[in-house]
């Protein structure tokens, strides 16, 4: 029976779900085909929305826990807390792409936005100073609830403590006596020991209750005052703004690309007209040297480009770039030595020792050797060849390719390159005998044994390690970043744990979700690759 | 009416700010820096343009920590950094990383405190009831401590303490403080390269940033760094700011702005550009109106604040910047001097400071020989360089960007002698061996 078109495009659509591996897709494609419906309801219940559930329970568990959990360096942030922090992050970039954009802004369209600007901000001011007159009255208010709560603490605080000050004293009074008593022969020596013990531990008790008094006003003093938070965030989130819109005005006046090299034109025309006027050679000369420095300076401003800092995007393309850059390292050694290990077993044993010894070193130790041993290569980074070379390719010139971004990939690769090699090895090995038999029948030369027999036979298996390696290398990046500071997610992470702000364990979370999302596509990536060179479309692990 | 276009003409030059550009060797510069308010003028420079009407583009890069600064400076990844005054100094002498390092200007006076822990606030406290106040008396000198680090070395134990590096600043103001009050903070020698040796009280080094996580942590029971790491203390309630170095010496140099000096010999016109926009952003931190307030720093805690930069709160660099410092939540006491970026003519590369921090690398043992009191001259003039500083003060004068009395301008290089420590003993930079003598604990020539 000829298969109906619906059909055929079910099938083709399932097999594409299949290949990238989403087969959890599977009953809701064959669900608006309609086939079995209560089956698919069946299976689209256990394994979609029980999973979404889950997923949302744990969302909730996270958002009551956060509050609840807290450390004197912050409490956890909650999911909205977390959001908050990406759209920050996200008006960052978007602010210095609005500023490289002013940089380069020239006649109508900076007019234009000059003309913007100054009515925002003009109208901002007034918010601003709005802000920080709620900030002074929510900190007085806070001051006087305080006063309220604290003084009375306090007082009993002093009272408490003069009290005891005082029996202190005469404790002390009554020890002196009667250390007198003893040497006097008419107390026991008992007496007086009984009694110095006693008197630590009073004392003991009497520090531990002041303690106590003092945690209770420091908590007090501790305690955050809702409407202030909230005139701060205000007045920060304005400040911010009138700040940036502050910094547009310079970038759209004279700090402006178009503004400077209209003042420098100017400037060599004035020297080229003083030209008739000059009196004597010497003025001349003097006004000729000066036209042509003005020439390089406008030579020199036409190259200029807006100096703009790392956003959180650039980040995430250098991390993706590097981690590339480490993976084709592995696989470009990887791939060969496991084919030679794969067919050659005294190869295999000379190598295995290295294997076991290097594969289970960590990242941060290869980081730490790397920054020697490839440094060596670079003693002057600023002109050495690859980094020209680098930095004139269009794209990657923006990622600014240095030694601190070789390190990091150098450290993916060394770590990447364990699992592509075994595996490659192991699918090398393990070839059918029969095709190897086949072989030798047809007298194939190595090469052709090679290129027709062992790499098609192997590939899934190699496959399946360079998903590992890119998985593993993804993992590797991330710190290989925090400790080479080479910009990156790595880095990102680490200067936010050194900025310590309030925004600071929201931003890391933050980057826990980007890092395993891409993860995640990363894998997805590879999975779809490894279906592609499996002839028998053996399942491999979701 | 020629002549009055003419007229028009010279004055736009004149007000043109491409005036004064210099030949520059270089224009695109990498400068890094860490996470700390005293980075402000390299900041500022690039944020409100000066480096760019130099014809400067920078990039401010922040740096993990103070030797990986130090190397990418060598290395030459970096043109120039934010670094610690005695950085400079060490890395020409060979203590650490060898390198000639030289600076024409430093950034900043003052601006560190040392905090302590809590539990050992608490015992400062009971040792000394005068403490026990919402606003206790300053300056706090370490005696109240020296019955907490006695009662630790009867339990076989040492108080640890933390400071950022061992030729940083904070390493000698947190071993001043100590000694001064007859704790001794240990030295260092040819073979104990921690500083251990006879010690009483252990410094370990912790990057800035680091700092009050390390203390929570409960690793180490005070540290001194600086700004805004003390607020971070106190915003949190881990520990309490007891004191600042500027009540350990009043006025004493800080962070400079070091190169090397192969960088420096190639690349002479840059330098100068770059110590010129550093002379003007010191200037705007330290402008004030005519009751003496500081007009700017709000504006700079508001740009320093961003990610990029240091990072804290707005609120937690705020309480250092802007004229006063937080000691404890109820203790905000004025300092309008505890960040000093150009006043008392602090941004000149003083020889005397570079002599200082020689005494101290003395006296703790970092240089393992006696030297004679001419080497101490002639160490600090290899690595201070006041020529190119003049150099540059005299074009932003004729610019009419600075005033003549900003700028020292027929100083032979030496402060003159003083005795504003928190022990009153006199420093005269002119005869560092008798200083280095006049300490009672530490190494004697």
């Amino acid at each position: 029976m000829a298969e109906s078109t619906t059909d055929k495009i079910k099938f083709r659509i399932l097999k594409a779900i299949d290949i990238s591996g989403f087969t959890l897709f599977d009953p809701i494609v064959r669900l608006m085909f309609g086939e079995e419906p209560n089956k698919q309801l069946e299976r689209i219940t256990k394994f979609i929305i029980v999973p979404i559930l889950f997923v949302l329970l744990c969302v909730g568990v996270w958002f009551w826990m956060g509050p609840r959990h807290k450390t004197k360096s912050g409490e956890v942030p909650t999911p909205d807390v977390v959001w908050s922090s990406v759209k920050i992050n996200d008006t960052i970039a978007e602010r210095e792409k609005i500023k490289a954009d002013d940089f380069l802004a020239s006649g109508k369209d900076r007019a234009e936005r000059l003309a913007e600007v100054q009515a925002e901000y003009s109208m901002l001011e007034g918010d601003v100073t709005e802000a920080r007159v709620a900030v002074e009255v929510a900190e007085k208010e806070k001051a006087a609830k305080q006063k309220g709560l604290i003084d009375p603490l306090q007082e009993n605080y002093n009272t408490k403590r003069a009290d005891i000050r005082s029996e202190a004293k005469a404790r002390s009074a009554m020890i002196t006596d009667l250390a007198a008593q003893v040497a006097q022969g008419s107390a026991s020596r008992e007496d007086l020991l009984n009694a110095l013990r006693e008197d630590k531990l009073k004392g003991d008790e009497e520090k531990e209750t002041l303690k106590l008094l003092k945690a209770e006003i420091d908590e007090v003093r501790s305690e955050k005052y809702a409407p202030l938070q909230a005139a701060r965030a205000k007045f920060d989130s304005y400040s911010d703004r009138l700040l940036f819109l502050n910094t547009r005005l310079e970038f759209l006046e004279k700090r402006n690309l178009a503004t400077k090299l209209d003042e420098a034109n100017g400037q060599l025309d004035g020297y080229l007209a003083a030209f008739d006027e000059a009196p004597d050679g010497k003025a001349v000369l003097a006004l000729a040297k000066k036209a042509v420095r003005a020439e390089d300076s406008i030579e020199r401003l036409a190259g200029q480009n807006y100096a703009s800092s790392v956003t959180i995007y650039t980040q995430i393309y250098r991390s993706l770039f590097t981690v590339f850059v480490g993976f084709f390292m592995a696989a470009a050694v990887a791939i060969p030595v496991g084919i030679l290990c794969g067919l050659n077993p005294i190869f295999m044993a000379a190598m295995t020792p290295i294997i076991s010894v290097f594969k289970p070193v960590s990242p941060v130790v290869w980081l730490l050797i790397f920054q020697i041993v490839v440094g060596a290569f670079f003693p002057d980074p600023e002109n050495h060849p690859l980094f020209n070379f680098l930095g004139a390719i269009p794209f990657v010139k923006d990622l600014q390719v240095n030694p601190a971004l070789v390190f990091s990939a150098c450290t993916v690769a060394m770590c990447a390159v364990w699992p592509s090699l075994v595996n490659t090895a192991l699918g090398v090995a393990s070839i059918d005998k029969d095709h190897l038999n086949v072989a030798r029948v047809l007298r194939l030369g190595f090469w052709d044994r090679l290129v027709k027999i062992v790499i098609p036979s192997a590939l899934p298996l190699v496959f399946a390690g360079l998903r590992i390696s890119l998985g593993v290398g993804w993992m590797v990046l991330i710190a290989a970043e925090a400790l080479s500071s080479s910009d990156g997610l790595g880095k990102f992470v680490w200067d936010e744990y050194q900025n310590g702000s309030s925004l600071t364990f929201a931003n890391i979370i933050m980057v826990c979700f980007v890092v395993g999302i891409i993860g995640f596509f990363l894998d997805r990536m590879m999975i779809v690759f490894q279906r592609l060179v499996s002839f028998d479309g053996a399942p491999s692990a979701v | 009416m020629k002549n009055v276009t003419k007229l028009a003409l010279a004055a736009s030059l004149l007000s043109s700010s491409l005036m004064a550009q210099l030949d520059l060797e270089k224009d695109e510069l990498k400068f890094g820096f860490i996470k700390l308010t005293d980075c402000a003028p390299i900041v500022i420079a690039k944020e409100k343009g000066f480096f760019e009407e130099e014809g400067l583009q920078v990039e401010v890069i922040a740096q993990p920590n103070w030797k990986q600064l130090l190397d990418n400076v060598i290395t030459g990844e970096l043109d120039g950094a934010h670094m610690l005054s005695g950085q400079p100094i060490a890395a020409t002498i060979g203590f650490g990383t060898e390198a000639h390092i030289i600076t024409a200007y430093t950034l900043d006076l003052n601006g560190n405190g040392i905090t302590v822990s809590n539990a050992v606030w608490e015992e400062m406290q009971f040792n000394d009831p005068t403490l026990d106040s919402p606003t206790p008396p300053h300056p706090i000198t370490a005696d109240a401590l020296v019955p907490v680090v006695e009662e630790k070395l009867d339990a076989g134990e040492k108080l640890q303490m933390g400071m950022v590096f061992p030729v940083s600043t904070h390493n000698y103001e947190i071993r001043y403080w100590l000694a001064a009050a007859g704790i001794h903070p240990g030295y260092y020698t040819s073979e104990d390269k921690k500083g251990f040796t006879d010690a009483q009280v252990e410094l370990s080094v912790t990057p800035p940033p680091q700092m009050p996580a390390t203390l929570e942590s409960g690793n180490i029971s005070g540290y001194c760094v600086g700004e805004p790491w003390n607020q971070q203390a106190v915003a949190k309630g881990i520990g309490v700011p007891v004191t600042t170095n500027y009540d350990i010496w009043k006025n004493n140099p800080e962070k400079v702005f070091g190169v090397t000096a192969q960088w420096a010999e190639e690349n002479p016109n840059t330098h100068l550009a770059v110590v010129k926009a550093l002379i003007r952003a010191g200037k705007w931190l330290d402008e004030t109106d005519e009751s003496g307030t500081l007009i700017n720093r709000e504006e700079a805690v508001r740009i320093l604040s961003q990610p990029n930069y240091v990072g804290a709160d707005f609120d937690v660099i705020k309480n250092s910047m802007t004229g006063y410092f937080f000691f404890q939540q109820t203790d905000k006491r004025e300092m309008p001097d505890f960040n000093v970026f150009f006043k008392y003519h602090s941004t000149y590369p003083w020889y005397s400071d570079g002599i200082w921090f020689l005494t101290q690398m003395r006296r703790w043992g970092q240089i393992t020989e006696a030297k004679p009191d001419e080497w101490y001259h002639e160490t600090a003039k290899k690595v201070y360089r006041p020529d190119v500083y003049l150099e540059a003060a005299k074009l932003l004068l004729e610019d009419g960007y600075i005033d003549e009395e900003d700028i020292p301008w027929d100083t032979d290089g030496y402060k003159p002698a003083t005795d504003e420590f928190i022990d009153g003993i006199t420093y005269d930079p002119k005869d560092p061996i008798g200083y280095l003598n006049s300490h009672d604990i530490g190494l004697k020539d």
